[in-house]
């Protein structure tokens, strides 16, 4: 046995060499000292090839093929599906507007026949191929359509069920033959789906060979890995025929804790993050991060919005709803959640920033705080205050219990202002929050609830309003309590409006009517727009090339575009 | 001595069997299985095939029989979130919560014994009075803090002191994607959890060992050695320590039973796929085949490590065995 001070001498000298080793580790990969760039939202002449970026994702998906109900995951699209699945057409920002243009995938702008019926013939592009070699055909499409429209466990079938048929003449030609009109076309074999290749999955279990990540892609990218849990690693589609990416790898690696996401930013193991606009996020940014760039954007495809019960007392009542609308300052509120980040306005419309092209944007702009205006409207329905300054009809208070997602930190802030202002106007409000699954999964589509606080997201370029409001889409035991009118919203007017917007095909048609009903929805007031829910992005000045928002396919929409410093 | 394990682990099973259905019950109340369908336009008939297939419309023991025979058989259903097989879901979550335990444990346990018997044999010097006053401090931190203030300090504030490329300690994982294996990425990826993990139970570790080698240090036969000259270190760590450590081992084996399914903050903050994670994301989700399969997974590490408290008790001090 050594002496113990020679032994310790061996271990201080053990400790030396494992620090330096450690030290030596961390600067192994050091190259030339980092160098500010500017801001990287516009397109550098020349962007480096090569190197490995590293990206913080906030959430995993569950799974992903894509049209099942497991891949309901925005993450899903943004780490994956956006960068390996083809699509006939992209949405592209052209004069402020989101629109539809044909993609790299067709030829150019399809055929419409306005009909009745509906006829669209795509003409694909001859270049297009599959990552194996495989050419995309008129076969895929086809396949894409049966497998939407009659799929088991189908996430959403919408458009694709008012499809009659997908004839193939050729490999190169699609006919799609609508049973009913869809105004939305455009969003069908794109959108949130992307087209499938028949030629690997038809007659195959499509979910058993996709659910844990697929080796084939249509896109610049192929899914290299998907380790469960940890990261997703793409790699270059040396098949693409569009731009080629310049990296050798996007590592998408699963960070869900918001402040250690920005840790982890700041440590510089991850460079680019695309936050939730939480009141963590909102802190953090303002707490400054060093090297990075930053853009906030409130033209998004979200809207956050007290979602009432039309059907259930207090909120059957017209006058409360509208009072509802003049005893909060919605200025506040967003004030309050987004100042910091620039967004100080509230939504006027139930329909998310990107769709502004349809909608009347100032439809609820008169609902604005006026305590003198809530005596009045209620007064006139009948309602009078109580000693306890609460309103009540009939003996019966018009007391207001708010569900939103527990544990959402945004939302339960949103609930507190929402609380404190609703009871200087006489309304005794209470919070209720439930489980996510437990609130859209049963309480909402039910109607076991009086106001609901969650966001619309729109996953394509289409208003699709009448889902949300239309009369027929009420759960009943008629549509196998699968509408998604969870407001109860039962206005006749709003119904053949809202029919219109969804099978019209001319956009000026489609937009008069959404306006229309927008009006009369607001002045019903059946539910209240708060805020767009900005979108974040954060990314190191190493990245270089084009960073932008995409409010459907995120800020990492063209990172096949981006190169390394 | 074998009597005595015979009997602890007949003792075990029917706790085994109560647990786990109480836990089956509860998850079967509080989280339906089929909630997930209901986004879909087909849910009516999807639904009632899942009730169907899940027998969900028998009741609850016949419904557990069920689970408890394909569970045993080690087919433990398929996730409704990700449509992959619960069995290795956990298996692989279990792998990543066991290595963190493992070296969690070896460090907390070697530095908590180092600090208590200090503690103990020079009791109210001034490092006695700082460790316990770090002890204090450090249970009084909670995890969450502490981790993110680790990955400030050890990893950002490090990095750009140094003008490293890359942080000396990383807070994502256990390895790098891609790396894999015993080397110096993981160890780099090991240091801030293991820290994070262990300051808490080296504080509380370190208390017991305080208290207990105290106890020690004045009994008979602790004397008794002393006055006949047997050298101080070998009073303190062949004679004393032994015993002294009967209580640790009993509360290690059973928070290491615990820590099974207690590292959600941990696991959470440095992104790490273990059990704790598992938990937290099928919890959100409303996962009930996941749930179900991980509550009584984790139980069974609870009754396990019970068992082996006792085991190591009987064996460490023969009263009880006989008692």
């Amino acid at each position: 046995m050594k002496p113990l001070s020679q032994r310790s001498g061996y271990l201080r000298i053990a400790i030396l060499l494992a620090v330096l080793a450690l030290v030596a580790a961390a600067c192994g990969s050091s190259s030339k000292a980092k160098k500010s760039s500017t801001a990287a939202s516009t397109a550098p002449a020349n962007v480096p090839n090569g190197g490995t970026l590293t990206i913080g994702a906030e959430q995993e998906p569950d799974c992903a093929d894509w049209i099942d109900n497991c891949a309901g995951a925005s993450w899903g699209t943004w780490t994956m599906e956006a960068h390996t699945m083809p699509r006939a057409f992209e949405m592209v920002n052209e004069n402020g507007d989101w629109v539809y243009k044909p993609s790299i995938l067709l030829q150019g702008e399809p055929t419409l026949q306005a009909g009745p019926p509906q006829v669209v013939t795509y003409k694909i592009n001859p270049a297009a191929k599959w990552s194996d070699g495989t050419p995309i055909t008129s076969e895929d499409f086809k396949y894409t359509w049966d497998q939407i429209a009659h799929g088991k466990n189908i996430y959403d079938t919408t458009g694709y069920r008012d499809i009659g048929s997908v004839d193939t003449p050729s490999p190169d030609t699609a006919v799609v033959t609508f049973k009913n009109s869809y105004g939305g076309w455009k969003g069908l074999f794109g959108g949130q789906y992307g087209v499938f290749p028949s030629h690997i999955l038809a007659g195959k279990d499509r979910d058993a060979l996709m659910k844990n990540g697929y080796t084939w892609s249509g896109g610049p990218w192929i899914i290299q890995s998907w380790q469960k849990n940890v990261s997703v690693t793409l790699v270059p589609n040396p098949n693409y025929w569009g731009e080629k990416p310049h990296l050798d790898k996007v590592i998408f690696q699963f960070v869900p804790d918001t402040a250690s996401e920005f840790q982890n930013f700041k440590t510089g193991q991850v460079l680019a993050i695309y936050p939730q606009p939480q009141p963590d996020a909102v802190a953090a940014i303002q707490g400054g991060l060093p090297d990075a760039n930053a853009y906030y954007t409130a033209d998004t495809a979200n809207l956050e919005a007290l979602w009432f019960n039309n059907s259930k007392f207090p909120f059957d009542s017209k006058a409360v709803r509208q009072a509802i609308g003049y005893s909060l300052d919605r200025n506040a509120i967003v004030q309050r959640l987004f100042g910091p980040l620039g967004v100080k306005n509230p939504m006027n419309t139930l329909d998310p920033p990107i769709l502004k092209q349809f909608t009347d944007t100032s439809a609820w702009s008169q609902y604005k705080l006026d305590l003198k205006k809530v005596d009045s409207v209620m007064t006139a329905d009948g309602w009078a205050k109580g000693s306890d300054g609460f309103w009540a009809k009939g003996g019966k208070r018009a007391d207001i219990e708010i569900k939103t997602t527990a544990g959402n930190k945004r939302r339960e802030l949103t609930e507190q202002i929402i609380q404190d202002q609703l009871k200087a106007a006489g309304f005794n409000v209470t919070t209720n929050n439930q489980k996510a699954g437990d609130l859209f999964g049963t309480q909402l589509p039910a109607g076991d609830f009086e106001v609901g606080l969650y966001a619309q997201v729109s996953t394509q370029l289409d208003p699709a309003d009448c889902a949300l409001f239309c009369s027929s889409n009420i759960p009943t035991a008629a549509n196998g309590n699968t509408g998604q009118n969870w407001q109860r919203v039962n206005i006749p007017a709003v119904d053949p409006l809202l029919a219109t917007v969804d099978s019209a095909l001319d956009l000026s048609t489609r937009a008069t009517a959404d306006k229309q009903a927008m009006k009369i929805l607001a002045d019903n007031n059946v539910a209240l727009p708060i805020d767009p829910l900005p979108n974040i992005l954060l990314w190191s000045k190493r990245i270089v090339g084009q960073v932008t928002d995409h409010p459907i396919f995120s800020m990492f929409w063209n990172m096949n575009t981006w190169g390394l410093k | 001595m074998l009597t005595y394990i015979t009997r602890r682990v007949l003792y075990s099973i029917p706790v085994i069997f109560v647990a786990s259905f109480l836990l089956f019950a509860f998850v079967r109340a509080t989280f339906d299985p089929t909630a997930h369908l209901r986004a879909s336009r087909t849910a009516a008939e999807a639904i009632k095939s899942e009730r169907k297939r899940l027998n969900l419309d028998k009741p609850t023991v016949v419904q557990y029989s069920d689970w408890l025979k394909k569970f045993v058989r080690g087919d433990w259903g398929t996730s409704e979130r990700t449509h992959e097989r619960v069995f290795a879901m956990i298996r692989r979550s279990l792998w990543v919560t066991t290595q963190l335990i493992f070296w969690g444990v070896l460090v907390s346990a070697l530095l908590a014994i180092a600090m208590g018997v200090y503690s103990a044999v020079r009791q109210y010097s001034a490092l006695d009075y700082t460790l316990t006053g770090l002890s204090f401090v450090a249970l009084a931190m909670p995890p969450f803090w502490f981790g993110l203030i680790a990955i400030q300090f050890l990893s950002a504030d490090l990095k750009n002191v140094f003008h490293l490329q890359e942080p000396l300690f990383y807070s994502i994982g256990l390895h790098k994607p891609g790396v894999t294996g015993l080397n110096v990425d993981y160890l780099r990826h090991l240091a801030l959890p293991v820290m994070t993990l262990t300051v808490q139970i080296v504080a509380g570790w370190g208390r017991y060992q305080r208290a207990a080698m105290l106890d020690v240090m004045s009994a008979d036969y602790v004397r008794t050695a002393r006055a006949k000259g047997v050298p101080r270190r070998r009073v303190i760590f062949k004679h004393a320590l032994r015993n002294a450590l009967i209580p640790l081992v009993t509360v290690m084996a059973l928070d290491i039973g615990v820590l099974f399914g207690g590292l959600i903050i941990t696991e959470t903050i440095f992104s790490i796929p273990g059990m704790g994670r598992l938990f937290f994301d099928s919890l959100l989700r409303g996962d009930a085949t996941v749930l179900v399969s991980w509550t009584v997974v984790t139980a069974l590490f609870i009754v396990l490590f019970n068992l082996l408290a006792d085991v190591a008790y009987g064996w460490l001090d023969p009263r009880i065995r006989f008692s």
